[in-house]
């Protein structure tokens, strides 16, 4: 696309026109701009204390819209992936509640919270899977119903309370030391790392690209496709348990309301990323920027003084915006 | 309060719902037996006189401890089964019940405080014609066809926590004084901050929506409070948490970038409260700004005595709900309305480093 500038013919116009349409740059000039407005509405944006706010924001998401990219690019929808970070931040909690009651000492709590916290969003991942395969739901409906399912047992755990008394060194280690990142912002971005390769270096990136380009061609081609499902979904899975680890690190307690709606956020990251929802479409550089932007706006709106009900009229424009860059870059390739 | 509405309730209780419904029918149907015992231990001696339903004479004031007819059952439709403000209120109405000698059916959705799950089940109720209706209305309009409904085949109904816009058929209206409560919360945040006139000072207050309204009472009474005592210290902002305590954590961090001098903050319920609790810990500002919540979660109770909460503002649930039960009761089996109040307001509590242990203990609520 826009990164092989051609230089046998180095019209301005059409190379001008070519990065406009990369979405990846365009977003980042949307960011930039978005930076420079909120700073000069209020010059504190401007921080690293407002960066380590929108970090804080971006981590978990950016987990829960990695896990939805895999699934988005392989023409699927995983709707349950803000309910799997409610349930499995909720069960952790309980689980280490009682190490810590027991008088554990905080970094085994703490191991054992991640391990839950992961088991849960590999258990719900692996049911998500065995719905589409053997159950033959669409994704839309199988991830649904897990949807439901996670957010109903969340609260009939919880009680609606959140759940505390877990190690009081949680909080600490959700606080930035190198600069705005803290420990488990840092983790998020040698995740998101390691997905980039998984998706654009790796067989199992091809295999999704081309299943959601065309099932019946990959099918034919010999590729297992219950298996490429089952390994997609229970990634979205591990992703989305993780994100439950990441908020209850920052809330020092699971509470059953987390994440709830998450899955429209991360939906609309991987859209404005430029990832096509017809599947076979997408790069997580997109999906990175698109959930830069949602949290950048969350803060700004608040640091700026708007009613942050003006986020989701602005992630509304935003998400628009992105889909008609899309569209027209596919009417040009078809034109030329 | 603690509303649970949220964006994508509908579709959870579409999937999980109507398996989660059935069982909850069942558990409160058979739970229901439990807390109908079959003579009153208090006033055991008119248990005769009130077995004849007409026996009972109308002219005397019927004392509070008269006891039921077996049989007699009270109804409770409350907001959202899984709120711990109604699972508290449920331990004061079964408590009474039994007391009373009365079968509870205790009825609600699982999560969703809203009027059209909560129609569907004053209906269903209303169907088993109990003997009288305690009815929480998720809202005042939508609820009223319901509850005259009730009235009209002739059982009463009281209403608790919110109300109806006609209460000319209601019984009583038994609720926490949320007006009141943030009032305290204004006093609790001024005595923290060593309020001086003349001086001024900067509080922020996270809500959970703009229209629930336990949280619009709570900030007039706040502004109120602060108007009349208080002209120093300013409300700098407000937000919405939408019942998530991860989004008022976002609200409260920003927050505390954007005002570096800010003193306090009002948390205007469960989940701003924890959120905001988080926020300040995570910023090493625990004590330097004063943080007064609502809504006396095991989690939050327990942070009062780490100084990160000044003070908490507790409802006392399982205290409407006896109100409520007695009122109906006498009613229903005393056969008179001597001496009930039409409303009746209870005042919130505050709970801070000073209350006693048996105290904190009474007020926090159970999960």
């Amino acid at each position: 696309m826009a990164a092989s500038a051609p230089a046998a013919h180095p019209k301005t116009a059409s190379r001008l026109r070519e990065l406009v349409s990369n979405q990846t740059f365009v977003l980042f000039l949307v960011w930039i701009a978005m930076v420079v407005f909120f700073t000069a509405a209020n010059h504190i944006f401007f921080s690293s204390d407002v960066a380590g706010n929108i970090l804080a924001d971006w981590g978990p998401l950016m987990l829960v819209a990695t896990a939805e990219t895999f699934v988005i690019i392989s023409g699927g929808i995983d709707l349950s992936v803000g309910a799997i970070t409610g349930l499995s931040g909720v069960v952790a909690a309980f689980a280490m509640q009682d190490m810590t009651t027991a008088g554990q000492g905080a970094t085994l709590t703490l191991i054992v919270g991640l391990l839950v916290c992961i088991g849960v969003g590999l258990l719900v991942g692996l049911i998500n899977s065995l719905l589409i395969n053997y159950a033959r739901l669409v994704p839309f409906i199988a991830t649904l119903v897990t949807l439901g399912a996670g957010e109903g047992l969340s609260i009939v755990f919880t009680g609606g309370a959140p759940i505390g008394g877990g190690p009081p060194q949680a909080i600490s280690l959700s606080v930035p030391w190198l600069g705005p990142f803290s420990t488990p912002v840092l983790v998020v971005v040698a995740i998101t790392i390691v997905c980039w390769l998984y998706l654009h270096k790796a067989k199992f990136g091809r295999y999704t690209y081309a299943f959601g380009s065309n099932s019946f061609a990959t099918r034919a081609a010999g590729i297992s496709t219950k298996k490429q499902i089952t390994k997609i979904y229970m990634l979205s899975g591990l992703l989305s348990g993780l994100a439950g680890m990441f908020f209850y690190l920052r809330l020092g307690s699971g509470a059953p309301t987390t994440g709830a709606g998450l899955e429209l956020d991360a939906i609309a990251a991987v859209v404005i990323g430029g990832a096509a929802l017809s599947g076979g479409v997408g790069r997580l550089s997109g999906t990175i920027m698109g959930a830069l932007i949602l949290t950048t706006v969350t803060s700004g709106l608040i640091i700026i003084g708007v009613a942050p009900n003006w986020k989701q009229v602005v992630v509304a424009v935003l998400i628009a915006l992105a889909v008609s860059i899309q569209a027209l870059r596919r009417g040009e390739g078809k034109a030329s | 309060m603690y509303n649970l509405t949220s964006r994508r309730a509908a579709g959870a209780l579409a999937v999980a719902g109507a398996a989660t419904l059935l069982l909850a029918a069942c558990s409160s149907s058979s739970g229901s037996s439990s807390s109908s015992s079959a003579a009153s231990p208090a006033g055991s001696a008119a248990a005769s006189s009130a077995a004849a339903p007409s026996a009972g004479a109308s002219g005397s004031p019927a004392a509070a401890g008269a006891s039921c007819p077996s049989g007699t059952t009270i109804a409770f439709v409350m907001g959202a089964e899984a709120d711990p403000f109604f699972k508290a209120m449920k331990v004061g109405a079964d408590a009474e019940a039994q007391a009373k000698g009365v079968t509870l059916v205790w009825q609600g959705d699982p999560s969703v405080y809203s009027p059209a799950t909560q129609i569907p089940i004053v209906d269903k109720v209303l169907a088993t014609k109990p003997s009288g209706l305690v009815l929480i209305p998720t809202d005042p309009s939508a609820l009223q066809p319901a509850n005259d409904q009730a009235v009209a085949a002739g059982i009463p109904v009281v209403n608790v926590d919110t109300h109806v816009n006609d209460q000319s058929k209601v019984t009583s209206w038994i609720t926490g004084d949320n007006n009141d409560g943030g009032a305290k919360a204004a006093d609790a945040l001024a005595t923290a901050i060593g309020y001086q006139s003349g001086k001024s000072y900067q509080v922020v207050v996270g809500l959970t929506s703009p229209t629930a309204t336990t949280n619009t009472a709570r900030l007039a009474g706040f502004k109120a409070q602060l108007a009349a005592k208080y002209p120093g210290i300013k409300i700098m902002d407000v937000a919405y948490s939408q019942s998530q305590p991860s989004v008022a954590n976002t609200n409260v961090s920003n927050w505390l970038t954007k005002y570096p001098n800010l003193n306090g903050i009002f948390a205007i319920d469960g989940t701003n409260a924890t959120g905001a609790a988080a926020a300040l810990q995570a910023k090493g500002l625990t004590g330097k700004v004063a943080l007064v919540g609502y809504d006396a979660y095991p989690q939050n109770v327990a942070l009062i005595k780490s100084g990160v909460f000044t003070a908490l503002i507790a409802q006392d649930p399982a205290q409407e709900a006896k109100l409520a039960i007695d009122d109906l009761t006498q009613v229903i089996c005393g056969k008179s309305t001597a001496g009930i109040q039409k409303a009746v307001t209870i005042p919130n509590v505050v709970l801070d480093k000073t209350t006693s242990a048996a105290d904190l203990q009474k007020y926090t609520y159970v999960q």
